[in-house]
């Protein structure tokens, strides 16, 4: 029964890494900025407004090009969490294979809060029409 | 038993390790490896699925995926208080709403695709 429970998991695991690989292949192959097969945020096609994700795959396929200026100018929040969310991942990959994942990094639950915080403050100041918030907005800094 | 330093085979009543010296004796037992399969106390292993909160933020829909990351801040809280319970409780509604978040993210990215396909669909019968 376990081992079946097993099996299913590195299934679904198996799985997810495929779909995750893909991902990858076609950010690096196609700009999403241009190319039109990704979909554009929600958020930003019904109110016009960017969100704190407005960005990420652009951002995704700079840094597949070795891009770094290009990604940061594109979401800088979501490469500045790039390498913990990959560790994450990594993490609950091992997790589902072994057993047990990577150390676990125990963060304080107020740190969490001031994340969300700033996550909310990082949307709002991306839509601000002001100087230097405006930077925040996808591909601002470019045009410096 | 293994040598908790160098992690070679020794008898297990060795006082020192063969490969590398270590003391054995003074060794305090290391707690097993978990292996699959292995059911973990409840609470030992409470998740809060912080990393996919801020994937589904990010990926999916903020609006849900603000709960799940208020929620992966909970799990951490009341873990640090010893509050098994209100953690699992916490750490099952964080799950909750990463899910609700990729749900919506899935259900988005369908509507995309049939829109773009209506589009399609258009474009050839107009032209």
């Amino acid at each position: 029964m376990r081992i079946r429970v097993q099996l299913r998991k590195r299934r679904v695991l198996a799985a997810v890494l495929l779909l995750g690989t893909a991902a990858i292949i076609l950010l690096r192959v196609f700009d999403p900025a241009t190319s039109g097969i990704f979909p554009p945020c929600p958020i930003r096609y019904l109110t016009g407004l960017y969100c704190p994700g407005c960005g990420s795959l652009r951002a995704m396929h700079a840094l597949l090009h070795g891009e770094l200026a290009q990604a940061w100018a594109m979401n800088p929040l979501m490469i500045v969490m790039l390498p913990f969310v990959t560790y994450g991942l990594v993490s609950a990959a091992l997790l589902e294979l072994r057993g047990n994942g990577l150390p676990e990094i125990m963060l304080p639950a107020k740190w969490i809060r001031a994340f969300c915080v700033l996550v909310v403050l990082y949307a709002v100041a991306r839509n601000l029409p002001l100087y230097p918030f405006d930077l925040l907005a996808p591909g601002a800094m470019l045009h410096l | 038993m293994f040598c908790p330093q160098c992690g070679a085979s020794n008898a297990d009543n060795a006082a020192v390790c063969v490969q590398c010296g270590r003391n054995l004796q003074a060794v305090i037992p290391v707690p097993p490896i978990q292996t699959p399969g292995v059911v973990l106390p409840p609470g030992a292993s409470m998740q809060n699925y912080l990393v996919f909160a801020i994937l589904a933020t990010v990926f999916c829909c903020p609006a849900t995926g603000i709960p799940a990351i208020i929620y992966a801040a909970q799990v951490n809280g009341k873990l640090q208080a010893g509050d098994l319970a209100g953690a699992k409780a916490a750490s099952d509604n964080a799950k909750l709403w990463c899910w609700i978040s990729f749900g919506v993210g899935i259900v988005g990215t369908v509507l995309y695709i049939l829109l773009i396909m209506l589009g399609l669909l258009s474009g050839l019968h107009s032209s």
